[in-house]
């Protein structure tokens, strides 16, 4: 995804900070959950102690009424002392700490026949003091008609019972809102002959419970839910205190089964209900709102979190700052100081810190210094590689037409060299005045040995020509040279050829190459059918075959190295010697100067943007002399001379030359088959081949033989100024050719014995 | 070829031959006139080469003619050519048979 190191770091480190942030926030979450969990444990545990104590006072009050009812019951058994009765009562009410007051009261004449009412009531004073109050005994009170009296004893159905009045408002005395907690008072004969009485100030409890805020505000409820009516409630939506005695349908979300819910809404709030049930009948209803109780913890979370975010962040940072200062820095400043090296600025690299980039610095600066004096090694080498390659390609001929004043042929080359310095190689050059050889080459391997060795191959065989060797022996002494200099084993692949450029008399040899492809009057191009030779360069002793031919006018030869069919395209699949031919022949232009090119382009687009990976050579030779020729064969006796200038006759008939011409082969012909016939073979017969051709200005004639070697050019002319009794009968002959013909040449061609005459021809 | 040989006068000869005067011809053609003067009863001291036929000359028939030449010579005869078609005037010259040969 990244490719740069910088990326790549920063995608790691980024990871590691998403990793951590996640990690963090898994924890937070789950620990907020914990805490919210823990929280609401705690609150209620602290809800139930409060409930408890709550209880507690309850119970004690109702305990304290139990007390009252035994002591009421001792009262009226022994002997209704008022005063001891009083005293204990107001005793017991210094005791009962949480409680306004209380008492005894007796049903109507129950402790004195004339007395319809009798209590004794105490009640804590403002200064905390316990004093009697005698006023609830008076008429215009009438505690028996008060409704905390009427609703206790009416609840009390056995002894040891308490029962709970409603709230009410004492009109007598304190005017304290409060309830009564009440136990009966019974007689012996179990009958319910009075109460005693606790009052409970509504106040004093709505403090108590006032005191249970565990947060700023949640609310509490008091009531009592078998008699359904409301003790304390401050809830901050309600009118609390008219709602004291009422009915619990004036909560609005109260619930019964309050008990089993988590949560409720009120004023779109959330409230956690802790509801705890006290022992006589009445309940206490804590409201937390749900924010005020998570707040805290939800602060600390987020401070955590963000504490935490921040050290990750932090971390996050260093860790960069750090792959940025230990690695990305240096990284940077090698790629820059790399830049700058190759773009051939002198600069040297130091990094003091970390050790490994020192190191690596060090390692640096040491290969710029290496690989500035191998590039200066390898720039000499590669000058002197340009220099040799120039030197080699300027050692192939490359003007175009090399012989300008030469109409008998064309001849054509080119070299399109691979990058390196190749082995491909082409030559041409005149053995003599009218042999002219032709060659084409490929050095095994590449590189530096091929091109020295294909000089030194190029070197011999130009040299070499010039002896007068014959075709066969002119490559075998070749292939002995290059055997007796070749310790590396290299070879070459050739194809020559030798055109005499009168005659049109081609001699072919293939040493290993690609078989050259021919076009001749009656036919396209077509590949040769040439036995190969071994390549030249394997054995010392190796014999080469010669082919000879004949070559009429516009006849083409096309040769090439194999880098031409060998071309790969795309698929990697080779250029082809049938895709050559086609090429050759759908192209018509008869300059063969455009034919290279041609098949240049024709590979080109075979190959198209594959690199070239070897030569590509090719050496076109375009025979044009529109020579006529006949040979004569036969054994060479005097015998068969008038055969020999009837056919020589029959020659120039055909040709319509002229008498004075024909006069003259006629002579020259005679002499030099004489010689043949009398010099040549005697005492032994041997053959004579005659070459009789006519080009376009001239007539040439070609007498071989394989007998002894003479020159008779060398023979000393006779004197012909001398009188006639002084001159010789012979010698007349060959200087009478000499005059005769516009040229004469003697060649010793291996063991024949070649002498040539060639007679202008100019009016025909 | 054909060779017609006649005498004439005393000791005269006359020869005149047909085609070509070469390789294949010359000897035969020199040895016929030699034969002839041999063969003649008078010394022959002048011989007429009719050459009116002669279609061709070669080195070799040159060769005849010198030495035919070189013997009448030494004889105090004499050799006289007639009728020489250009061409082969022009290899008399080419030689320098020209140059002592009686040409008419």
């Amino acid at each position: 995804m990244f490719n740069d190191i910088k990326r790549q770091m920063m995608a790691v480190v980024l990871s590691m900070f998403f990793a951590l942030s996640t990690v963090l926030c898994i924890y937070s979450y789950i620990f907020l959950k914990n805490t919210k969990a823990l929280l609401i444990d705690s609150y209620s545990h602290s809800i139930s102690v409060f409930a408890e104590s709550i209880n507690k006072d309850v119970l004690r009050i109702e305990n304290n009424s139990e007390d009252l009812a035994l002591m009421g019951s001792l009262f009226y058994k022994a002997g209704q002392d008022k005063t001891i009765a009083k005293s204990a009562i107001t005793k017991i009410f210094e005791n009962y700490e949480n409680s306004l007051g209380g008492g005894i009261w007796f049903e109507p004449y129950v402790v004195d026949k004339n007395q319809k009412r009798f209590c004794i009531y105490a009640y804590r004073n403002d200064q905390n003091k316990v004093v009697l109050d005698e006023n609830f005994n008076s008429e215009e009170y009438n505690y028996h008609n008060q409704s905390w009296y009427r609703q206790i004893i009416s609840a009390i159905t056995k002894e040891h019972n308490t029962a709970w009045s409603l709230p009410y408002k004492e009109n007598q005395g304190s005017e304290k809102l409060m309830i009564t907690a009440g136990t009966g008072i019974y007689s012996d004969d179990g009958k319910l002959i009075g109460i005693s009485t606790v009052d409970w100030e509504v106040n004093n409890i709505f403090l108590e419970i006032s005191k249970m805020k565990p947060t700023e505000n949640s609310f509490a409820l008091f009531a009592d839910k078998n008699r359904d009516y409301i003790l304390v409630s401050n809830d901050p939506y309600l009118n609390n205190r008219n709602l004291i005695g009422k009915s619990l349908s004036n909560v609005p979300w109260y619930r019964d089964n309050l008990k089993q819910v988590t949560y409720y809404k009120y004023h779109n709030k959330k409230f956690i209900p802790y509801v705890k049930n006290l022992d006589n009948g009445m309940f206490l209803i804590i409201n937390v709102p749900k924010m005020e109780l998570f707040r805290n913890a939800l602060i600390h979370v987020t401070i955590l979190s963000i504490i935490l975010m921040l050290i990750s962040t932090l971390i996050a940072y260093l860790l960069h700052y750090i792959l940025k200062k230990y690695i990305i820095r240096p990284i940077d400043k090698l790629m820059l100081i790399a830049d700058k090296i190759s773009k051939g600025e002198d600069v040297h690299i130091t990094i003091a810190k970390p050790e490994e980039f020192a190191e690596l610095a060090s390692t640096f600066d040491k290969m710029t210094y290496d690989i500035k004096s191998i590039t200066k090694e390898r720039e000499r080498i590669n000058s002197e590689l340009s220099i040799a390659k120039s030197i080699q390609a300027s050692s192939l001929p490359s003007v175009f037409p090399p012989f300008p004043d030469k109409k008998e042929f064309d001849i054509f080359a080119s070299m399109q060299p691979a990058k390196e310095v190749g082995g491909d190689f082409y030559d041409f050059c005149f053995i003599d005045d009218e042999n002219f050889m032709f060659l084409i080459a490929d050095v095994s391997g590449k590189g530096v040995p091929a091109a020295l060795f294909m000089m030194t191959c190029k070197t011999l065989m130009n040299n070499m020509s010039q002896i007068k060797y014959s075709p066969k022996e002119l490559i075998e002494a070749v292939n002995r040279k290059i055997c007796s200099t070749n310790k590396q084993g290299l070879f070459v692949t050739m194809f020559v050829g030798i055109v005499n450029i009168n005659t049109g008399k081609v001699t072919y040899i293939n040493c290993g190459h690609n078989q050259p492809l021919i076009k001749t009057k009656d036919s396209e191009y077509k590949y040769m059918d040439l036995d190969s030779n071994i390549v030249l360069g394997a054995f010392e002793d190796a014999e080469f075959k010669v082919y000879e031919s004949q070559l009429n006018a516009g006849d083409t030869i096309f040769t090439y190295t194999d880098g031409i069919t060998e071309a790969l395209n795309k698929e990697n699949e080779m250029y082809g010697e049938e895709r050559l031919k086609d090429c050759l022949n759908k192209f018509h232009d008869n300059d063969i100067n455009n034919i290279a090119k041609a098949v240049r382009e024709d590979i080109h687009n075979y190959t198209e943007n594959v690199p070239q990976s070897d030569d590509l050579t090719m050496l076109i030779f375009k025979y044009n002399n529109k020579t006529v020729k006949k040979i004569f064969k036969d054994m060479a006796i005097k015998e068969n001379y008038k055969s020999f200038y009837t056919w020589l006759h029959n020659n120039c008939q055909e040709w319509g030359l002229n008498d004075v011409l024909v006069n003259k082969l006629d002579m020259c012909c005679e002499e030099l088959y004489a010689n043949i016939t009398f010099y040549s073979y005697p005492p032994k017969v041997g053959m004579i081949e005659v070459l009789m051709c006519k080009s376009d200005k001239q007539i040439i004639l070609q007498f071989e033989d394989e007998g002894v070697p003479y020159n008779p050019l060398e023979k000393q002319d006779p004197d012909i100024t001398l009188p006639p009794e002084q001159r010789e009968l012979g010698g007349l002959g060959i200087f009478m050719v000499k005059e005769m013909a516009d040229d004469i040449k003697y060649q010793h061609v291996g063991n024949r014995n070649v002498l040539t005459i060639i007679f202008n021809n100019e009016d025909n | 070829m054909q060779i017609l040989i006649k005498n004439f006068g005393v000791n005269g000869l006359y020869v005149k031959a047909g085609g070509r005067l070469d390789l294949d011809s010359a000897v035969e053609y020199g040895t016929s006139i030699k034969d002839a003067i041999y063969d003649a009863q008078e010394d022959i001291k002048e011989v007429i080469l009719d050459f009116s036929e002669v279609t061709f000359i070669s080195s070799f028939g040159l060769k005849v003619i010198l030495e035919l030449y070189k013997e009448l010579k030494a004889s105090d005869g004499t050799l006289k050519l007639t009728k020489v078609p250009e061409q082969i005037q022009a290899s008399f010259k080419m030689v320098g048979f020209d140059k002592f040969l009686t040409i008419e």
